[in-house]
């Protein structure tokens, strides 16, 4: 994007640029909007579009204007309520995660058609790698399949400036406009020049940026674009290698066509599907995702990158300097002992403690899982199942029926947090209780949806700009669904968990209906800061430890680390909270012990 | 000018806080300069690595081998990220260690990287702030002589950037890492 950096004064003596701070490319996406006359956002959070919202909130607060800025309880609700903003001729923006599209689909599909009066942006950033996310997904290709214009900024700073463009290009077109930016824009930091609202001046930066010869080109967006000048630049290959940026990716610049017609051989590099390349439709002259060049999933990292322009190049007879990975340095790390670090849940958090006693209580059962931090209790024994939104109830409906079809109950132990309850856990619960499905649904309500950085939920009482707002209590939602088996309970509670699960077994099997909830209720322990938690000594887990290591195992916590030398447990002062719950996994511990009766009987149910 | 830095360290202990001063200070000084970081599904305690990139380059990204600074705020990281180090680079690692083990020191001195071992931790504890160790790495980091990182530079971005309560604690320690001796 070619952009006026001057600061000269407009006429009516008004700055061009008022100022500049280094931020993330959301919050650049952010001030674009704001700039750019934004009236109306709407979001669900999602790694890595949520500081989108926050960012417009911010800038709106600095600017003294008067944006309306919602969490939406899903991406659905938040494309919709910008829609009808739209509709009603306000400029208005939704944003979400790739794989939150998928539920806003629907509306966007037809929303397409509907001539809208005023502006509609939805920004829906993806995840290649995926680095937090079930799935890769483009955002491009739906787009570009659904003749919906889609921009891919290669940078934090074209990403503001494509927003404040794309705002203006909705509104005077009259049609929804998507930004897709990836994690890596999303999430990189630059220096970002603020404007006063509706003054910047943004053009779209696409072309030949590179190389004057028509032996091989590239034609790259995005960050891939960003890499591949770098990559080129490494190399020496400026001269070899003509460069093609293209940032709107749908409808495709006619000069794409051109310059691919006119290159003896194309490579194409773009994340995550191939969308360029399918566009381009070059056949045999392309290399990309299909002849193989490029992978066909996994982020396009700069050393990626650099191997696919070597290959080309090399298959081409081009000279390049050539980058030789040195394996002394992996020779040399091989009697290093360097610490796996396994994403886990936060010492003290309630999650784990739920999953201990789920796991404790039935630990053959089987365990839907859903989206959230909670999905980590997968190292715990404790999810065996990760689909989408909501499929933790779905996937537990679909269980129960296949067992029952066996003529077969097994304990079926479903978790799902507070933000994905809301999200997309109701329709699915409807069924679950109307067919009776003999399930037990564990929600963990920590009172916000940590994952993305703890936004509220629709129960939190509080709304995005952090006012008081009312609150839907999850209890009173299933209880009014007719569930007869409701708990609340404080996960450090582990005994009574342990209990109430086997309570809520016995009772789907006894009454023959279903499903039973426990709700484990207590403040995320980000949040709560020690708050609210009694402090624990935590001096008898080192001295009394046998070295085991049951706890490690069965625990999974971050405080907790075994010193091979001493053959005994250590706990990580900076990181332990004093929870005192990993004492339950102790085996020799009197809480650990105080458990035995809950294994004792099973064991006799099984003999 | 080109510089690219890897700053690698642990959730929890000021890295990205560190990241942001570096690259603060190089757009202070004129340059173009992009960050990007990693920080996993952990909120705390996992590896986090922050990239940053001074001059003239498009992306926030570095390949391997091709960092001239390595930053490792935790000794562990620092192998993890030892591939990114160019030959002739220069490596800091927060580690209470003499000497590193007679493999690695080997590669090192192959490659031709410089390395300072830097008690950042035991600094950061001596002056009553723990959590304050990258203070003392990018401290020692800041005599170098690698532009625009002067020590003055990063004082006056610490000052900006840290919490106006921290910030003398946090200068002490810094100034202690400037002026860190081993043994």
């Amino acid at each position: 994007m070619k952009k006026d950096n001057s600061t000269r004064r407009e006429e009516s003596g008004v700055p061009l640029k008022t100022g500049q701070e280094v931020m993330i490319g959301n919050f650049a996406i952010a001030r674009g909007l704001v700039e750019a006359g934004l009236d109306l956002a709407a979001a669900y959070p999602g790694t890595p579009s949520s500081e989108i919202l926050p960012g417009i909130i911010e800038f709106n607060r600095r600017e003294k204007g008067s944006i309306h800025a919602e969490w939406s309880t899903n991406e659905k609700c938040a494309l919709e309520v910008a829609f009808g903003a739209a509709l009603a001729g306000k400029k208005a923006a939704c944003m979400m995660k790739q794989v939150g599209l998928n539920v806003a689909f629907p509306s966007l599909l037809k929303g397409r058609h509907k001539a809208i009066q005023g502006g509609l942006v939805v920004i829906s950033c993806d995840d290649p790698g995926p680095q937090s996310s079930q799935t890769e997904q483009d955002t491009r290709l739906l787009a570009s399949l659904f003749n919906i214009p889609v921009f891919d900024p290669a940078s934090p700073k074209e990403a503001g400036d494509t927003a404040y463009y794309a705002l203006q290009y909705s509104y005077d077109h009259k049609t929804p406009v998507i930004i897709r930016p990836t994690h890596r824009v999303s999430h990189a930091r630059e220096m970002i020049d603020f404007f006063s609202p509706g003054l910047r001046k943004v053009t779209l930066n696409e072309g030949v940026k590179s190389g004057k010869g028509r032996k091989l080109g590239i034609v790259a967006s995005g960050m891939s674009y960003a890499l591949a000048r770098d990559v080129i630049s490494e190399l020496a290959l400026e001269d070899a290698i003509s460069l093609y940026k293209v940032l709107r990716v749908f409808p495709l610049e006619r000069g794409v066509i051109e310059f691919a017609a006119g290159c003896d051989r194309v490579l194409v590099l773009e994340e995550t599907d191939a969308v360029l390349e399918a566009l381009i439709d070059g056949g045999e002259r392309v290399f990309g995702r299909r002849s193989g060049h490029v992978p066909g999933q996994g982020e396009l990292t700069y050393d990626v990158v650099r191997g696919i322009v070597q290959q080309v190049t090399a298959e081409m007879g081009i000279k390049a300097e050539v980058f030789t990975p040195d394996p002394a340095i992996e020779e040399a790390m091989k009697g290093v002992n360097v610490l796996p670090r396994p994403p886990k849940l936060c010492a003290g958090c309630p999650h784990r403690a739920s999953f201990f006693a789920m796991a404790c209580a039935y630990p053959d059962a089987v365990f839907p899982g859903d989206i959230g931090c909670y999905t980590l209790g997968i190292a715990m024994g404790a999810v065996d199942t990760c689909l989408d939104m909501g499929a933790g109830v779905t996937l537990a409906s679909g269980f129960y029926d296949t067992f029952k079809q066996d003529g077969d109950l097994v304990p079926i132990l479903a978790s799902v947090g507070d933000s994905t309850f809301f999200h997309a856990c109701l329709p699915p619960l409807y069924d679950a209780v109307q067919k009776q499905k003999q399930f037990i649904l564990v929600i963990m309500d920590n009172g916000t949806t940590a994952m993305t950085g703890m936004q509220p939920t629709p129960q939190t009482g509080i709304t995005a700009d952090g006012s008081p707002a009312s609150s839907i209590m999850i209890e009173d939602i299933v209880k009014g669904f007719g569930i007869e088996f409701v708990r609340i309970i404080d996960p450090y509670d582990i005994p009574l968990m342990i209990a109430t699960t086997k309570e809520a077994y016995d009772y789907l099997r006894k009454e023959g209906k279903g499903p039973a909830v426990i709700i484990t209720r207590r403040e995320c322990i980000l949040t709560a800061k020690g708050r609210d938690v009694a402090p624990w000594d935590m001096g008898r887990l080192e001295e009394d430890c046998i070295g085991c290591k049951a706890c490690v195992k069965a625990f999974d916590c971050p405080g907790l680390m075994f010193d091979e030398e001493r053959r005994k447990i250590r706990i990580d002062q900076g990181v332990c909270v004093k929870c005192g719950m990993c004492y339950f996994a102790c085996p020799t511990s009197a809480e650990g012990k105080s458990l035995r009766k809950f294994r004792d009987k099973r064991s006799r149910e099984k003999g | 000018m080109r510089l690219e830095i890897v700053c690698a360290g642990i959730g929890g202990r000021g890295v990205l806080l560190a990241s942001t001063i570096l690259i603060e200070v190089a757009a202070e000084a004129g340059y173009r300069a992009v960050a990007s970081d990693e920080y996993g599904m952990s909120q705390r305690g996992g590896s986090v690595v922050s990239l940053v990139k001074v001059g003239d380059f498009e992306s926030p990204l570095i390949g391997r081998e091709k960092a001239d600074i390595l930053l490792s705020f935790e000794e562990s990281e620092f192998y993890r990220n030892l591939a990114f180090l160019k030959r002739g680079g220069t490596a800091l690692v927060n580690t209470g260690r003499k000497a590193l083990d007679g493999p690695v020191a080997d590669l090192l001195k192959d490659r031709g990287v410089p390395y300072y071992l830097v008690d950042a931790d035991g600094i950061a504890v001596e002056k009553g702030m723990m959590q304050a160790s990258n203070m003392a790495l990018i401290g020692f980091f800041s005599r170098l002589g690698v532009t625009p990182y002067t020590a003055e530079n990063m004082e006056s971005m610490i000052k900006r950037r840290v919490k106006a309560k921290l910030v003398e604690k946090n200068l002490e320690v810094f100034r202690a890492g400037y002026g860190y001796e081993k043994g």
